[in-house]
């Protein structure tokens, strides 16, 4: 569209969209202000201060509960493990997503109860289905190990012990995350699939083009967007997430599934450090926000391409 | 395209039906493996799940209904149950109205401000509740909400927008541009477009975000422990744990009944919104494009 | 199949109706002054839950003598700190609440309850020590909580399995629990079950060998003491128990997970309450019987162990029916031995005078013990038990330390070989120093 050709109707139009666009954002804008601005201010007024629970007055504490966190190595060592966590388990679900939506999408026989069954993890109140994780990872009842020495994998009573240690303990939460968040990317790459046009398929099928070359020029770049939303929504849930980490192992052993949630609540409220806790917590921002940009930075070069 | 010798193209179609089928399978038993065998602890006998040389995934003495009545009669899970499911609701609505406008407005209107501000937005989700919910208890205490379920229609929907807004965002930034264009160009005004055209188109995206959101409330419990503490008020994932995790016991049995009885039902619901939306959807796309 | 036939039933009256039959007449004890208006009391989700139903009608019962509106809202452990912290930070919430672990983070913002507990001990005598130290303050001399009741932390074990080893009545010390640990390990694959992860038993059992060793976080004083030669070797004993008698499973222990060890028959010895057996006495009867209990482990300088969990009841400045919330605990506490038996004798009273019976319900257990003295080691509980500052008081470092888990955390790193035992007590120390740096510049430890 010219800008020339269309001027005063343009103008027109421009101004009647500025208008929409204010009433459209404003309310959602307002309400995170209030909600979500506000506290988070106080958040980093709690990190630089010693505000206790007991005794909210600020008082300048400097960068000394950044300082203390900076030379924690259990900090570091949580920030290890946020990071590992989030990135194995957005691989997980979304490789896992990708799949599990075509599948969803096939038709097959009792297809409605496949799509029940994979709905159901993600559906799960977090808190719930970890304890049931929790059962099933028991060391002495769980029906994996159980399993196991019914085929000779393990020793008469022996177990894996799944949460005890560091190694298995991390993959057991890994499984948990993926197994709860693939739903939620198989659903959003779902309806991304489904709003491609059917027609645009139609012709380039017509124009000859195999299945390969409609995935790769077509669909990969049509769903792209969607699928960089499934991702950085699984990164999101997982790196703040703090419900599987203290249901399954509270960080242990020895802090070696310590995240920076987990963290951060134990100091702030469980020690009743809110300065630290705070001081903590807000770390979670500066690392996902490269790792937003990293992933939107990704996606524009997919589509451009 | 030179035709396909058309017996090798029925063998290759059935083989791959069946392996589409055996993979559907393995991943709906992947899903819901471990509610299976939520349902059979939650009928087992204390004598019988409490003995590691039992098969756990089979029964060893015969099931009891015993836990689940204990469930049902000692503890107030019908009424976590309905909070659980009246707040998401609650908060899903909220949530729609305010999104769904933002992410049109942020993907469409041309806003020079509309990156930044989306950017901004999904940031405000980034911050983890482990400390918030120490300010927002002073606001929900001043606004008079402490003890009220309304405390959390007013909170969550921090939980719910930032996300909602990105995901609309998405949606509606994947609707070719010209569908709408074209009934601007028709006469129709900008809100009309949006109500009319791309509202429709983004059916899908938003029974993405009614899941999401739903979801996201029925799954926090932070702000539950901290803003409700009356049984009657309680939601699912802070009234289960205080009714049947009493510190050294667990009554393994009632909570998975729970978890079960818990899944299905949301499960069921948003299969069925799905299967409409994407129903609705593609005889929509088909007609529109 | 299994369905077929019909559903089965638990064999006994799993969920305890009707158990509390014949515990002691309630008295009413009149209040000092006219009450009136509301008292909202937030109370933890008991444990035994015959407790809650008791608790909930023996307030109601009150609130309707005294003219009193009593509503009680109850809150699970792994709860109650995000609860308080909420309603404290806010300004609002609940007359009165009851923590079980001590609360001195909160003293600036809770009433000083002094008088409350001076009117305790005229009416009674003498407070428990532990009890004492678990909710005063030396620092500000004030009494930020009333803590009229705790549960005691005895060793369980398996009789049958101790026997085999020619140790019938269980270990009596802690060379007993490495040597027989090891013996029945070795001879059977049953392991030890001290935790050494995020949680409350592992919490206090690390306290208990440290103090046997005759090492402490603090002294009487409240100064920092950790990193003294005798930590490190109750940390090298512990890392010798490890390698000897246990495995890996116990470093992702939840709270229940030693009870559950020990009921199936895969833990020789836990420290814990007394919850696990009463279980198993509804699910396993047979297992219940062989559960028997030792008292604190001697060590080299003695036998101490912690407290299970310890009363704090605290009234936050903010609360309206502060005045009805002091005198429903005095009666609280003057019928506390209603409170000892429905909770089956798990509470204990910080005014021993209160529960005259509690010695011959212990020696002759009214709910079913088999045999019916199982309990009678813990006539003298309080001797051997102490609060978690042991020797000096539960202050808001050491309220901090056992909430970031620092000690099992130190015996767990040595253990699994991370570190040697003298740089985990050198590590947990820096970190506890600097905890108490933080609360030394807020005025509320000494």
């Amino acid at each position: 569209m010219g800008q020339h050709a269309l001027a005063p109707r343009g103008r027109r139009v421009r101004d009647r969209d500025r208008a929409l666009a204010l009433l459209f954002v404003v309310p959602t804008v307002g309400y995170i202000a209030v909600l979500i601005v506000g506290p988070v201010v106080l958040a980093v007024a709690y990190a630089v201060s010693d505000v206790t629970v007991a005794d909210p007055a600020f008082d300048w504490a400097g960068l000394a509960n950044i300082e203390a966190v900076l030379a924690d190595p259990v900090f570091w060592r949580s920030l290890l493990n946020t990071c590992v966590i989030t990135v194995a388990t957005t691989s997980l679900a979304v490789a896992g997503g990708n799949v599990v939506a075509r599948l969803m999408l096939a038709p097959v026989h009792g297809r409605w109860l496949v799509r029940l069954c994979v709905l159901m993890p993600w559906v799960t109140p977090v808190t719930m289905s970890s304890v049931a994780w929790l059962w099933m990872l028991d060391s002495i009842y769980s029906p994996l190990d159980w399993a196991g020495r019914q085929f000779g994998l393990l020793g008469d009573g022996q177990s894996v012990n799944w949460l005890g240690r560091p190694s298995t303990a991390m993959a057991s939460v890994v499984a948990v995350q993926a197994w709860r968040l693939t739903p939620l990317t198989a659903v959003i790459i779902m309806a991304g699939l489904v709003a491609i046009p059917r027609n645009i398929y139609e012709a380039a099928r017509i124009d000859g083009a195999g299945r390969w070359l409609r995935t790769r020029f077509m669909t990969v770049p049509l769903t792209a967007p969607i699928v960089a939303v499934a991702a950085l929504f699984c990164a999101v849930f997982t790196f703040g997430d703090m419900a599987v980490v203290r249901v399954l192992t509270n960080g242990g052993p020895t802090h070696a599934t310590e995240v920076l949630a987990t963290l951060a609540f134990r100091r702030g409220i469980d020690g009743g450090d809110v300065g630290q806790g705070a001081a903590v917590a807000l770390f979670l921002l500066p690392v996902l926000l490269a790792a937003t940009l990293t992933i939107l930075g990704l996606v524009r070069r997919m589509v451009l391409r | 395209m030179p035709p396909r010798p058309a017996g090798r193209a029925r063998r290759r179609q059935r083989l791959g039906g069946v392996a589409v089928h055996a993979a559907a399978y393995a991943v709906a038993l992947l899903g819901a493996g471990p509610f299976l065998w939520s349902v059979i602890t939650a009928v087992k006998l204390n004598r019988d799940l409490y003995d590691p040389a039992h098969n756990p995934l089979w029964f060893n003495a015969p099931p009891t209904a015993d836990h689940l009545v204990y469930l049902w009669r000692h503890t107030a899970f019908a009424t976590f149950a309905w909070n659980t499911l009246w707040i998401g609701a609650a908060v899903v609505a909220v949530t729609l109205l305010l999104a769904t406008p933002t992410g049109y407005a942020l993907a469409r209107l041309r806003r020079p401000w509309a990156g930044h501000l989306g950017m901004a937005i999904f940031l405000c989700y980034l911050v983890p509740p482990s400390v918030l919910f120490l300010p927002l208890s002073r606001l929900v205490a001043a606004a008079g909400l402490q003890d009220s379920d309304w405390a959390l229609v007013l909170v969550y929907p921090t939980l719910t927008v930032p996300v909602s807004v990105w995901l609309m965002m998405g949606f509606f930034g994947a609707i070719p541009a010209q569908v709408e264009e074209q009934a601007l160009v028709d006469g129709c005004t900008r809100f009309a477009a949006f109500r009319r055209v791309a509202l429709p188109l983004a059916v899908p995206g938003l029974a993405a975000v009614v899941v999401l959101s739903f979801v996201l409330c029925a799954s926090e419990y932070l702000y539950a422990i901290a803003f409700i503490s009356p049984t009657a008020g309680k939601v699912v994932s802070t009234g289960i744990p205080t009714e049947l995790i009493s510190g050294d016991l667990f009554y393994w049995q009632s909570l998975q009944g729970a978890v079960v009885l818990v899944a299905v039902p949301i499960a069921v619901v948003f299969n069925l919104l799905l299967k409409r939306f994407i129903a609705g959807f593609t005889a929509g796309a088909v007609t529109v494009g | 199949m299994a369905l077929a036939a019909g559903c089965a039933h638990e064999d006994d009256d799993a969920f305890g109706a009707g158990v509390l039959a014949g515990g002691p007449a309630e008295q009413f004890t009149p209040p000092t002054a006219k009450l009136s208006g509301a008292l909202r009391i937030l109370a933890w989700s008991h444990f035994v839950p015959t407790y809650d139903r008791w608790f909930d009608g023996f307030a109601g019962r009150w609130a309707d003598r005294v003219g009193v509106d009593v509503a009680v809202d109850h809150v699970d452990l792994g709860q109650i700190t995000t609860r308080v912290a909420a309603e404290i930070y806010a300004g609002r919430g609940h007359d009165l609440i009851q923590a079980v672990a001590p609360l001195p983070q909160f003293e600036p913002a809770v009433l000083d309850l002094t008088d409350l507990v001076h009117e305790a001990n005229r009416r009674w005598g003498s407070q428990l020590e532990l009890c004492r130290r678990s909710s005063f303050n030396p620092a500000t001399n004030r009494y930020f909580a009333y803590a009229p009741g705790w549960v005691p932390d005895p060793g369980n074990f398996r009789r049958s399995m101790w026997s085999k080893i020619g140790l019938p009545g269980g270990p009596s010390s802690w060379d007993e629990l490495l040597h027989g640990g090891t013996e029945i390990r070795r001879a059977t694959g049953v392991q030890l079950g001290l935790g050494m992860s995020q949680e409350l038993d592992s919490n206090m059992v690390g306290r208990s060998l440290l103090w046997s060793f005759g090492s402490s976080i603090q002294d009487g004083e409240g100064r920092v003491t950790l990193d003294a030669p005798e930590a490190v070797d109750a940390v090298e004993f512990m890392t010798r128990l490890y390698r000897q008698a246990m495995t890996d499973e116990v470093f992702s222990w939840i709270p229940s997970s030693n009870n559950q060890g020990l009921v199936a028959g895969r833990l020789s010895y836990i420290s814990n309450s007394i919850s696990a057996w009463r279980t198993a006495q509804r699910s396993t009867p047979a297992v219940a019987a062989d559960i028997e209990f030792v008292p604190a482990l001697a060590g080299p300088a003695g036998a101490m162990a912690a407290h299970h969990l310890v009363h704090n009841w605290v009234i936050p400045k903010y609360a309206t029916g502060a005045a009805a919330g002091q005198e429903f605990l005095l009666h609280y506490t003057a019928n506390f031995a209603a409170a000892t038996y429905s909770s089956m004798l798990y509470d204990l009273c910080a005014w021993p005078g209160r529960t005259p019976e509690l010695t011959a319900w212990l020696r002759r257990d009214p709910f079913r013990a088999d045999p019916p003295a199982k309990l009678a080691l813990l006539v003298d509980a309080a001797r051997w038990s102490a609060d978690l500052g042991h020797p000096g008081t539960a202050n808001a470092a050491i309220g901090e330390v056992a909430g970031s888990f620092i000690i099992p955390d130190m015996f767990a790193r040595a253990a699994r070989g991370e570190v040697s035992a003298a740089v985990a007590v050198a590590d947990a120390a820096a970190r506890v120093r600097s905890i108490y740096a933080k609360w030394q510049a807020r005025g509320l430890v000494a």
